[in-house]
């Protein structure tokens, strides 16, 4: 029977075709804009988890400046290995003569840096901080050997060391990031480097030569090749490795051409997180050089600017316990430094997701109730229009209830339509979407998610949407006077 | 037997009462072809609703097969419509997306039967009114006579024991109104109740009993078994 009365709703859907369709349409719009944000949400989410999950849950970071929220925020966001700031100088593309004196505008220098945030932001104090922070940083660096022996729940530590340097080819220089990882650093910990994946050449194949990995941006602004020349420092050294891209977008590329501007320090130093750009900035390689630490430590010595320390917790250790212990050891150290897990910093990231997906989810809510305000209103008008109908169904013998039904059925099946068709619509929207939004979030290449929850979830819930905006209209035409319902026209 | 005691109905009209019927008994008898007449306003049609568990009245008792139907609930009333009672109005009252086989099978589906049983069933209804050609067609393009009859064939599809008809010929000529008002003195013989709402005094010879209301109050009541 309810079958039969389903048959008879479409019939009533088909017989005012246009308003059902403008009703249809108006679900549509809602459930499109729910589908393609959760699916796009979730993507996105499974995407950054994944990049944690690559790096290893088993490691904590321990940033080089203390104090995760204060000073501390604005500096590390503002001297953030990966932040792509040094790629400046190269960006006319134009020879210019190497330029070795850190003070020149437009390169790098920490005082620059302080600048040029004053400058544009107006706020001298947090440039003082930076500056400050950043003198504390290039002094500060932890024993990584002590540390093993004074936290036992760590099986392993390495220091990366970062420099900012003068570096020229033949046709153009600048300066660049540099990052100094030893033999040792790279063996157990390249998945913090997003896996040091090398596209052409080798790894370094020993420490004796003056060998330099390029990250792929880097490789591609300095036309470097395998075997080219390159030197750093004015040392000369050759590429003999060139990574793969890290797929993750320059940190500095909503500021002015990738450079590090007045204006893009002051934007990280407000929108700054620390933990997430600590670890931004070592996955992303695209536009570092990369040195053996055994080789800098010789002929680079002594500029070493930053340097994160990276361990790993031996299996089963409690990490928040770890972390204690490392931030105690850090203090007989005497040395300076935030211990960061990566748990935290997906935490964080996933808090920051959550936040975006309940605003989006928020809109979408808000086109989806304008959809269901629409199909009370065709409802409602349905239930005037029908009112001899309804008369007519009485007198043959419907009960209230089956007159109730009927036009839930129909407000339903309007739903579940505009369900369908937005599963569609914002399905195809959603794939669309990641292709534009894949970049510029950050998260590299990533795939929307629409899996049997969703699809069951949106048609389950479009349905009863459909009802729900029935009810109504429904309830009233079921509870019609037969006599009166009848003599209208 | 249908009997009604005393039956008053009024409607409230804001600050005004209407009293459409003012007291009236009537006993309605299977195989008796009655026939009520009136001038327009007189109370039939509140009569022959009242009459078949459509409206309920003000005051008053409908006795059928020893239950009062005045005191049923709403859904009650629904199943005795749909299985005591068939209805043909003058405006012929068909849903107009559905054709005339779908009209016809509507009370069986209501009643919970099978698509298939109540496409059958209705098919022999319309044959048995002459219609089996016009099955698929919507009652837009269906002549009066034809919708009239496709009304027909409905009110009997559940096989109701009685046929209550509102001027079922008031939109019809001559010759088409007297072959429905045949299909409907036929239903009387066939032991059904049937009670026929009218201007048209031609039908007052036909019938068993004619009643003739005058502002909601029997005026006259006549047994006219004789002229059969
Ligand atoms: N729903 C209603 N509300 C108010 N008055 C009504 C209603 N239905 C009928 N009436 C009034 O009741 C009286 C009897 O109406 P009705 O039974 O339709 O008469 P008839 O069918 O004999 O023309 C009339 O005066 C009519 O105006
Ligand atoms: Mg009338």
């Amino acid at each position: 029977m309810k079958l039969n009365l389903f048959r008879l709703a479409l019939k009533n859907i088909g017989s005012r075709r246009t308003r059902s369709w403008l009703t249809i349409l108006g679900v549509l719009v809602g459930v499109t804009a729910v589908v393609a944000l959760l699916s796009i949400g979730t993507g996105v989410q499974q995407a950054v988890l994944q990049q944690f999950e690559d790096i290893g849950y088993d490691i904590i970071l321990i940033s080089p400046i203390g104090g995760g929220t204060q000073g501390g925020r604005g500096a590390v966001g503002g001297f953030a290995p990966g932040t792509g700031q040094s790629v400046r100088a190269f960006s006319g593309q134009s020879p210019s003569p190497p330029q070795t004196d850190t003070s020149t505008g437009g390169t790098f220098s920490p005082d620059n840096l302080g600048n040029a945030a004053a400058n544009a932001d107006g706020n001298t104090e947090t440039a003082e901080d930076l500056r400050d922070a950043l003198r504390r940083a290039a002094t500060t660096s932890l024993d990584t050997q002590l540390l093993l022996e004074q936290v036992p729940q760590l099986i392993e530590a390495g220091t990366l060391g970062t420099q900012i340097q003068p570096v020229s080819t033949e046709s153009t220089s600048g300066f660049l990031r540099v990052s100094t990882p030893s033999l040792d650093f790279l063996a157990s910990f390249s998945s913090v480097l997003g896996g040091f994946d090398i596209a052409e050449g080798a790894s370094f194949a020993n420490s004796i030569d003056n060998q330099v990995v390029v990250g792929a941006r880097s490789a591609e602004l300095l036309q470097l090749a395998i075997g080219d020349s390159i030197a750093i420092g004015d040392i000369p050294f050759t590429v003999v490795g060139i990574l793969s891209s890290s797929g993750l977008q320059d940190d500095n590329a909503g500021a002015s051409e990738g450079a590090l501007s007045g204006q893009g320090l002051a934007q990280n130093l407000g929108t700054g997180n620390s933990a997430d750009l600590v670890l931004r900035g070592l996955t992303n390689t695209d536009d570092a050089l990369f040195v053996l630490n055994e080789r800098a430590s010789e002929v680079l010595a002594g500029r070493s600017m930053m340097s994160v320390t990276i361990t790993r917790v031996g299996g089963g250790a409690p990490i928040s316990e770890t972390k204690d212990a490392i931030q105690a050891a850090i203090g007989q150290q005497e040395a300076t430094g935030t211990p960061i897990s990566i748990q935290e910093v997906a935490d964080e990231i996933q808090g920051t997701l959550g936040m975006i997906e309940t605003v989006l989810a928020s809109i979408a809510a808000v086109a989806l109730i304008v959809g269901g305000v629409g199909l009370m209103n065709t409802m409602y008008t349905a239930v005037l229009e029908r009112t001899r109908e309804i008369g007519i169904l009485k007198s043959v013998g419907a009960r209230d209830g089956q007159v109730l039904i009927l036009f839930l059925f129909d407000s339903g099946l309007m739903g579940l339509m505009g369900g369908m068709l937005g599963l569609v619509l914002g399905s195809l929207l959603s794939v669309a979407g990641t292709r534009v939004l894949g970049p510029s979030l950050g998260v590299g290449s990533f795939a929307p998610v629409i899996d049997g929850w969703l699809v069951t979830g949106v048609l389950v819930f479009s349905f009863v949407l459909g009802a729900l905006s029935g009810v109504w209209p429904a309830w009233r035409a079921s509870r019609l006077n037969p006599v009166d319902a009848l003599a209208a026209e | 037997m249908l009997s009604l005691h005393d039956v008053q109905k009024t409607y409230e009209m804001g600050e005004t009462q209407v009293h459409a019927l003012r007291g009236v008994s009537l006993q309605l008898l299977p195989t008796q072809f009655s026939v009520i007449m009136g001038h327009s306003g007189s109370g039939k049609s509140t009569l022959l609703h009242v009459a078949g568990c459509l409206d309920v009245p003000t005051a008053g008792t409908v006795e059928y097969k020893g239950r009062d139907l005045t005191t049923l609930t709403s859904r009650e009333r629904a199943d005795v419509r749909s299985s005591e009672i068939g209805f043909v109005f003058q405006k012929y009252n068909l849903v107009g997306n559905l054709t005339a086989l779908e009209n016809v099978g509507l009370p069986l589906l209501l009643r919970g039967k099978s698509a298939k049983y109540a496409s059958a069933r209705a098919r022999q209804a319309l044959d048995l009114v002459g219609l089996a050609d016009r099955k698929n067609h919507r009652p837009s393009k269906l002549s009066g006579g034809e919708q009239q009859r496709v009304a027909i064939a409905r009110s009997l599809i559940n096989e109701p024991a009685m046929i209550l008809a509102d001027e079922p010929t008031g939109n019809l000529d001559t010759g088409t109104g007297e072959r429905i008002l045949d299909l409907l003195r036929g239903l009387a013989d066939d032991d059904k109740i049937v009670l026929v709402v009218t201007h048209n005094p031609d039908i007052a010879g036909m019938a068993d009993l004619l009643v003739t209301l005058r502002d909601g109050r029997i005026a006259a009541q006549q047994s006219l078994e004789v002229v059969r």
